[in-house]
């Protein structure tokens, strides 16, 4: 009797502990080996090779199967969604055992190289015959550059533009939006494609789309995210507050789904069942939407809107970069392989798969050919671009950004009022950042 | 072994085999115990004390200050509010459906085993792959329930329900495992109580009331304190069902998210774990009240 209730209190003890010790083993990861040879598992010869979009597996196998049908180096490509990809690179990095070749971005990339995770690149770009640095956006080298050094290749760059449903526009006797219209117009145009009883929306930008949705609408009045010191916040610019008091519109009207439907489904699954009409999107969506029999069939993309008063058209732009773990066991062959992937023909095929544009200069031409949408407005789009406002701690600050806009959509907050806390939340967190 | 002897030692040779053997048994589950559980609870307690830096290097050691921040956090305090919420949900209905299906399923019925299998299979299934479903179940623009009622509610968005709606989901599926506990248990009472009682003339309600549940309170006193301690560490339902965008997320994430999300996310793994440890201390807590409380109501013989 005494002995049972004490292995009662054991196991239960022990069970309150497994708490303390439960680390991040949760990661949705789907894995699949691209040379073919049907093993699973890393065997110590093959590279591995991680990314987050599974849009982008199919046509990078593609890339990665041409690169080991040249070297005779196998690869391993494994997708692991964004946020446990940022969990199992954090925990391969402290643990010593980051994959071999990943995708590096903006918003973690200074963490990474300011603590030496990643491969030191400078010399090998020096001496490499296929990577030339003028051939690719100095921006987005900047994102991957550390005192001078730079911590991977640049792999694409990305737009804004905007997609529309042909079929509700025709429903509605709404002309297709043109390369010209304003915010005014898309607002306008907005109004005309919502319907009352809720069954369909004008358009859809998610609390936490910023880079697609409302930083856009910030840059074109003039305002700003970050300083370029990267010490202060531009949320409590008035410009800023400006541009949001768009998207304000758009709430107070009732244009855009509720926060509630938006959280649970999402712009891509609101636009491609019909619910919504417009939504911005960034160029790396392509591949979703090409893949679904009925935004293929009914959507096209327009370039976002001017601004009438300023009447600018920014884009907010980035790009990711191929990086390398420092410490792995086959550095000489990551860099193959980066070398390879940053090449001219890999690049161009990355571009012509419709994988996404590609940073290489000069491949966007095969790019606009690769889907039966007007992929020249995301070409048209990098005649004014802003990257995508970072600074060491992008991840912290935006997403207490997003929690505070959420607050405005659901009617607790004035944009006025989100706009100082989220300028207030961030000077914190950059202050912090200086210590 | 003459040596051992003249050193005083008092193992027979019986003994020691004995003590080799036994102590090579657990060696398994002892490592496993100090490599998995022992060293990261030192580790994240350790951790507790100090702003982490990034990866783990440079940690500045700042005393009790996480824990003050945690003590004036509101955040903390309403995801203590909403973790104790979905535990006073799930646990008790857990346990009373799943001790009524147990007796059910203890009787002579036909079909018994299947009904059995069927009840059990939600804990067979991956909890990502529940709460998938389930979050399309719930999905108020195209979800099932919200289809067959012509209802327009926000299950999981609204920031009133959404706790409730996730325990249901727990409650889906833990009522298999507590099933089976509650058979075992009932497997152990003796039929005899139940035929002296009938010959008494008892119900078969006042038998159950009488028979059953005082018998059965062992087991039940263990799957409810199992049952509160996981509740109290709930993580992948939220996880998965809640976006991070939903504006009802404030009102579910428990403590264990908010640990993730600084500890993973944010990066603060310092912040994280003095939120972890605080839960410790609380579970501890409330299990130490429990196996007192067990003295007024459960009966080991």
């Amino acid at each position: 009797m005494k002995k049972r209730s004490l292995a009662v209190s054991v196991v239960m003890g022990l069970m309150a502990l497994g708490l303390v010790a439960c680390g991040g083993s949760k990661s949705s990861s789907s894995e699949s080996t691209a040379s073919g040879s049907g093993e699973q598992g890393a065997s110590s010869d093959e590279l591995s090779v991680a990314i987050w979009d599974t849009n982008q597996e199919p046509g990078l196998k593609e890339i990665l199967d041409d690169f080991t049908k040249e070297t005779g180096i196998k690869t391993k490509i494994s997708v692991v969604k964004w946020n446990e990809y940022w969990t199992m690179l954090e925990a391969g990095a402290q643990g010593g055992s980051l994959p071999d070749v990943f995708w590096m971005h903006s918003n973690e990339s200074e963490r990474y190289m300011s603590n030496d995770m990643l491969l030191d690149l400078t010399d090998k770009i020096k001496a490499s015959d296929k990577i030339k640095v003028e051939n690719y956006p100095g921006d987005i080298w900047g994102l991957y550059t550390y005192n001078d050094h730079y911590y991977a290749v640049p792999k694409d760059v990305d737009t804004i533009a905007i997609w529309y449903n042909k079929k509700l526009f025709d429903e509605a006797g709404v002309p297709y939006p043109t390369s010209d219209w304003t915010w005014d117009d898309l607002t306008e145009t907005a109004r005309k494609l919502t319907k009352s009883d809720g069954s369909q929306y004008g358009l859809a930008v998610k609390m936490d789309n910023n880079q697609a949705g409302y930083y856009n609408l910030i840059y074109d009045k003039g305002g700003y995210v970050i300083s370029d010191d990267k010490k202060k916040s531009g949320w409590d610019d008035p410009k800023t507050i400006e541009g949001m008091n768009i998207l304000d519109t758009w709430i107070k009207e009732g244009l855009m789904p509720s926060a509630e439907t938006m959280s649970e489904n999402g712009e891509e699954v609101l636009f491609q069942s019909g619910k919504v009409a417009m939504v911005p999107q960034g160029s790396w969506m392509i591949a979703s939407y090409k893949a679904n029999e009925y935004t293929a069939q009914n959507a096209d993309i327009v370039e976002l809107p001017k601004d009438a008063k300023t009447g600018k058209r920014v884009s907010l732009y980035n790009g990711l970069g191929w990086a390398a773990a420092k410490n792995g066991k086959h550095t000489e062959e990551a860099w193959k392989l980066i070398e390879y992937l940053g090449s001219e023909p890999a690049q161009k095929k990355q571009a012509e798969l419709g994988v996404t544009m590609s940073a290489y200069k000069g491949t966007s031409d095969a790019w606009v050919k690769s889907a039966n949408f007007n992929l020249q407005a995301y070409l048209n789009m990098m005649d004014d671009m802003v990257i995508r406002p970072y600074s060491r701690s992008t991840v912290s600050w935006e997403n207490a950004d997003n929690e505070i806009i959420t607050k405005v959509y659901t009617g607790e907050l004035t944009m006025e009022e989100a706009c100082k806390q989220m300028a207030e939340q961030m000077n914190e967190k950059l202050a912090e950042e200086q210590k | 072994m003459a040596e051992e002897k003249k050193k005083g030692f008092s193992f027979t040779s019986r003994e020691k085999n004995e003590f080799i053997w036994g102590w090579l048994f657990i060696l398994p589950t002892i490592i496993g115990l100090v490599v998995l559980n022992i060293i990261p609870i030192i580790n994240t307690i350790y951790q507790s004390f100090f702003k982490t830096g990034d990866f783990g290097r440079g940690n500045i050691f700042v005393g009790l200050q996480n824990y003050q921040k945690v003590f004036a956090d509101k955040e903390i305090w309403q995801a203590l509010l909403n973790t104790v919420r979905y535990a006073i949900v799930e646990v008790p209905f857990s346990i009373a459906i799943s001790l009524v299906l147990a007796v059910l399923l203890n009787k002579k019925i036909k079909g018994r085993s299947v009904y059995r299998t069927i009840i059990f299979l939600p804990m067979v299934a991956a909890p990502a792959a529940i709460a998938m479903v389930w979050r399309w179940l719930y999905n108020s623009d195209f979800g099932l329930l919200n289809h067959i009622f012509h209802s327009k509610i926000n299950w999981v968005s609204s920031p009133s329900i959404a706790v409730y709606s996730i325990a249901v989901i727990g409650i889906w599926s833990i009522l298999g495992y507590n099933m089976v506990l509650f058979l075992a248990g009932l497997q152990e009472i003796p039929g005899d109580y139940y035929e002296a009682a009938e010959i008494d003339g008892a119900t078969g309600i006042s038998s159950f009331f009488n028979i059953t549940l005082p018998l059965l309170s062992p087991t039940i006193f263990f799957v409810l304190v199992t049952r509160v301690i996981a509740s109290l560490q709930v993580f992948d339902l939220i996880y998965m069902v809640i976006d991070n965008t939903n504006p009802a997320l404030g009102k579910t994430q428990s403590l264990v998210y908010l640990f993730y999300r600084y500890s993973f996310v944010n990066k603060n793994i310092g912040y994280g774990s003095t939120i972890v440890v605080v839960l410790l201390l609380l579970t501890l807590l409330v299990t130490v009240l429990q196996m007192i409380g067990q003295k007024k109501w459960v009966y080991y013989n």
